[in-house]
């Protein structure tokens, strides 16, 4: 491993920007923030990598035997709680503006505009 | 260099967890040990994520449609409720029996194998779709009326903030463990991380219960109808 | 003392599970009553907390027992230093005062507005007591869930896509302070502030580092509504209900500048990020937030957008105290920070007995409606008067702090700019108070149509009981002045910027001498408020009287002003996507200012 475990969370976060950006839908934009939301969940897991080392588990394999970061694995379980909240808090605004505008399009939705 | 390609300065933090954690908290899952008591005060925040989002997301829905309209069936809005086959019945009986009872084995093994409260409580939070699947809407919302699940909800969140206020009460810091260890590798020990995990997986499948009641109650028409 | 600070937390946090889990069985307004006394006595803690670690230096309370290893953090602490417990004590009072505001609002939801204020209580306090980077996370994020949810929560379209775009916004900042936490942990393999700041000192500062430092910063831009990052903040505040507004103009928005504040001196102050390209960073960024937000504040007629505006314009001056990096300008930002956050609440209060009692909040369409409210006519007025910069009261202590710190690092020339942008939003805040309360500028007419949708908030609640809170904010915001706040807080702003003793404290259990306090301000200058209050009731003058002018003079007028109003007006346009763009824009600005240096 290199510097090239840093390429795919910069990817995906610039992608995942590039399709909140452009997005002309708020279910596809939730969808664009789960992307930009992984490329931290990659992020944390390839800062803890080592190379050769298994999980920070010991039940079947013994104590000192070669094993990955635990603590970033214990931040991205955060993380994914976190990614769950905010999606399911945006899904249910999202269902409730559609019920009231009957459209999901950022362009169109603009508060306290005419 | 570190094996991720930062130049790194120190590992000593990830290298005394791995080294001590089993010895110290008879656990052999460093992970788990690690969100329930070297950094416990985290996951209580982070429960507390989970918890404000559901009260939220119930403020955002339930209040709109009314707290009374949610405990009645309904039918969606100009569209016929598409009936299930008996394929499908048949299926997701035996699947849900099955995917509680590995919901519960991932929560109760949190200390030893991969996995925890909020994985074991998402398995079974999702386990409830299946009984909306196996046995209808109608047996579904019986078997989980709202004004019973939002009471176990907040107790499996209080709990976890009670067992800290527990260790101060008992002259500690706060989420100090008081319980004994038992024996590594047992499905009794670690002293707390077992019953704050299964208090955690009481909050997430209860919260995940009620978010999934509430979506699929925005479909629905508020009055009642014909089900199925 | 130390076990009253996880308290301040736990509290909360274990009375907002009570209140859900009897939701249906508590008694109308208990829910009210049991909020605002949990606020008080956590309010009455932290006052504790402050005064022991004025006393004794900064208190440090490791969570389960994990103390250090051989100089290695294992668990989480907080540490309590007397800046982080006062601005704890602060926040729970401002929520104290918006609970009984709120008293009888939220009767419908079954104390589950009440636990979600709760929950925001406990978060902030964490947030401001905590000496982890990862916990310092968890606590911002908590705020976020419950701001977001708070927001939408009157469920009319206009509060649902404010909620939304809020909410897309405020992700991606807490997608990038993770992302910053995730390099700072790679390279330094610690997240206790303490142990970061022992690694990164002595090391030049490489791109690793200066970018985990841009990504954490504009995270916290992004909640601290700085220029280009602040653009949903006025779609939230103006939607959010009246005493929600409260808590995020007053305190969610300054804090996040606090939690700014907080990362340099605790981890970035010896990393060698240059402080030649910061400052001036800082200081422009600020500088730059006070104009658009004054100038954009001007523009509003609906009274919680021009204060959401205006909260805007008042956040660069606090950026320019914290960004000055001196413990002088840092005292006089945190004395502003107090100051601001009880007269904009006030102001946010008002805002909410105008959406109770006379149903509407567009100033335009209430011209004459508060003529049956005197005193909360009077209490707008002053709030306005002392954002304009009276030379009275605790923000006015603050400004003067801050112009000092300027002149002593060569930015003499900002004060006078400083001030008439708070004479812009002052000038707002007066023009709504003439038009609304007496009746003064022209009838409206068929095309001043509000844009926005018809609202009420919950009204048949006492005007009194809502005055309270607003008598006593504005009170507390002229009386502190007679106690020594002032020369508490710089000791505070000096035992904040002691990064080294905090270190050794933490870390080593060092005992701790106390650092020398910045100086005071000795001599007032008068400059300021003149230039602040002549711009504010010139202006507001003007508008109010644009009717009495020739028209050709109000024509040239318009023409020599109109593009710059438009253009920001066209700049503020409600879609989302243009706001990350903006903000990713401000990203790039500031990682690449301080990668050339």
């Amino acid at each position: 491993m290199n510097h090239a475990a840093f390429l795919l969370p910069a990817w995906l976060f610039v992608i995942g920007l590039y399709g909140i950006i452009t997005s002309r839908h708020f279910v596809h934009l939730i969808g664009c923030l789960t992307v930009v939301q992984s490329s931290t969940y990659v992020l944390l897991l390839s800062v803890g990598y080592r190379t050769g080392a298994g999980a920070p588990i010991f039940a079947d394999h013994p104590v000192g035997s070669p094993a990955v970061d635990p603590v970033v694995q214990a931040l991205v379980l955060t993380d994914i709680v976190v990614g769950a909240t905010v999606t399911a808090l945006l899904l249910a605004l999202a269902l409730q503006v559609h019920k009231r505008k009957g459209t999901l399009d950022p362009q169109r939705l603009r508060p306290l505009r005419p | 260099m570190g094996a991720s390609g930062i130049r790194t300065l120190s590992r000593s933090l990830c290298d005394i967890l791995n080294a001590v954690g089993t010895s110290e908290r008879h656990g052999t899952n460093i992970v788990t040990l690690v969100n329930f008591d070297y950094r416990g005060f985290d996951t209580l925040g982070e429960e507390y994520i989970l918890f404000a989002a559901v009260i939220g997301a119930v403020l955002l829905m339930r209040t709109h449609r009314g707290e009374k309209t949610s405990a009645r069936p309904g039918k969606v809005s100009e569209q016929p409720v598409p009936l299930r086959t008996d394929a499908v019945a048949l299926g997701s009986r035996p699947a849900l029996g099955l995917t509680l009872i590995f919901g519960m084995y991932v929560v109760l093994h949190a200390q030893l194998t991969p996995g925890g409260g909020f994985q074991g409580g998402a398995i079974i939070g999702s386990a409830t779709l299946l009984l909306y699947l196996g046995f209808g809407y109608r047996t579904w919302r019986q078997v989980m009326p709202t004004a019973v699940l939002d009471p176990v909800e907040a107790f499996g969140a209080g709990a976890f903030v009670v067992a800290g206020l527990a260790a101060m009460a008992a002259g500690a810091p706060f989420l100090t463990n008081l319980l004994p260890l038992g024996k590594t590798g047992s499905v009794i020990s670690a002293g707390e991380i077992p019953l704050i995990n299964i208090a955690v997986a009481i909050a997430v499948s209860t919260g995940f219960a009620v978010l999934f009641v509430e979506y699929l109650e925005e479909t629905r028409e508020p009055d009642a109808g014909d089900e199925e | 003392m130390d076990f009253l600070a996880p308290l301040t937390v736990a509290l909360p946090l274990v009375v907002a599970a009570i209140l859900i889990g009897g939701a249906h069985l508590w008694p109308s307004q208990w829910p009210d009553a049991v909020a605002a006394l949990t606020a008080a006595t956590v309010a009455i803690m932290a006052v504790f907390l402050a005064g022991a670690a004025a006393k004794a230096g900064p208190l440090v309370y490791w969570f389960g027992g994990w103390t250090p290893r051989h100089g290695i953090a294992i668990g989480i602490a907080f540490v309590v230093d007397p800046a982080g417990a006062g601005c704890a004590a602060f926040v729970a009072v401002i929520f104290c005062a918006s609970f009984v505001f709120s008293w009888g609002y939220f009767d419908q939801v079954h104390a589950r507005y009440h636990a979600l204020m709760l929950i925001f209580l406990a978060a902030m306090a964490g947030f401001a007591l905590t000496g982890d980077l990862f916990n310092f996370f968890v606590f911002f994020e908590l705020m976020s869930t419950v701001a977001f949810a708070l927001t939408g929560y009157r469920l009319e379209a206009s509060a649902l896509e404010g909620a939304l775009n809020f909410t897309v916004t405020n992700a991606i900042g807490s997608f990038l302070m993770l992302a910053g936490i995730g390099l700072l942990y790679g390279r330094t393999g610690a997240l206790n502030f303490a142990q970061l700041s022992r690694a990164l000192s002595g090391h030049s500062a490489d791109g690793l580092v200066i970018l985990a430092f841009a990504l954490l910063i504009g995270a916290l831009f992004i909640k601290g509504a700085i220029v280009p990052f602040h653009f949903w903040i006025a779609d939230a505040h103006s939607v959010a209900p009246s005493p929600v507004c409260v808590i995020f103009s007053g305190i969610i928005v300054p804090i996040a500048i606090f939690g700014a504040a907080r990362l340099y001196w605790s981890v970035f102050a010896g990393s060698g990020i240059a402080q030649a390209q910061l400052r001036p960073l800082l200081v422009w960024l600020g500088t730059a937030t006070a104009v658009t937000g004054g100038l954009v504040a001007l523009m509003q007629r609906d009274v919680k957008r021009l204060l959401a505006f205006s909260t805007v314009s008042h956040m660069g001056v606090l950026l320019v105290g914290v960004g000055l990096l001196s413990a002088g300008g840092l005292a006089g930002g945190m004395l502003y920070l107090l100051g601001h956050g009880l007269v904009k609440g006030a102001l946010f209060m008002v805002g909410g007995i105008l959406l109770a009692s006379c149903a509407g909040i567009d100033e335009i369409e209430l011209r004459g409606a508060g003529k049956a409210f005197p005193l909360t006519g009077i209490a707008y007025a002053l709030g306005g008067l002392l954002l304009a910069g009276l030379p009275v009261g605790l923000e006015h202590q603050g400004r003067e702090l801050i112009d000092a710190a300027a002149e002593a690092h060569g930015y003499a020339f900002l004060a006078p700019i400083l001030s008439a942008t708070g004479g812009l939003t002052g000038a707002g805040i007066l023009r709504g108070a003439g038009r609304i309360f007496l009746a003064l500028g022209p009838e409206p007419g068929e095309e001043q149509q509000s844009p926005s949708e018809e609202e009420r908030e919950q009204q048949d609640r006492p005007v009194w009981l809502m005055l309270l809170p607003i008598g006593a904010m504005l009170a507390c915001e002229l009386m502190l002045q007679a106690f020594p706040t002032e020369a508490a807080v710089r000791v505070a702003a000096a035992s904040f910027t002691a990064t080294g003793s905090v270190v050794a404290t933490v870390l080593d259990g060092a005992t701790w001498s106390p650092p020398p306090a910045p100086p005071g301000v000795t001599e007032t200058q008068m400059m300021g408020p003149i230039i602040g209050l002549s711009v504010a009731l010139g202006i507001a003058a003007l508008e109010l009287g644009r009717h009495h002018f020739p028209r050709n003079l109000v024509r040239v007028a318009d023409l020599a002003l109109g593009w710059l109003f438009s253009a920001l007006d066209r700049l503020h346009n409600g879609i989302v996507g243009d706001y990350v763009a903006w903000l990713m824009l401000g990203l790039l600005v500031i990682g690449g200012v301080l990668a050339i240096g």
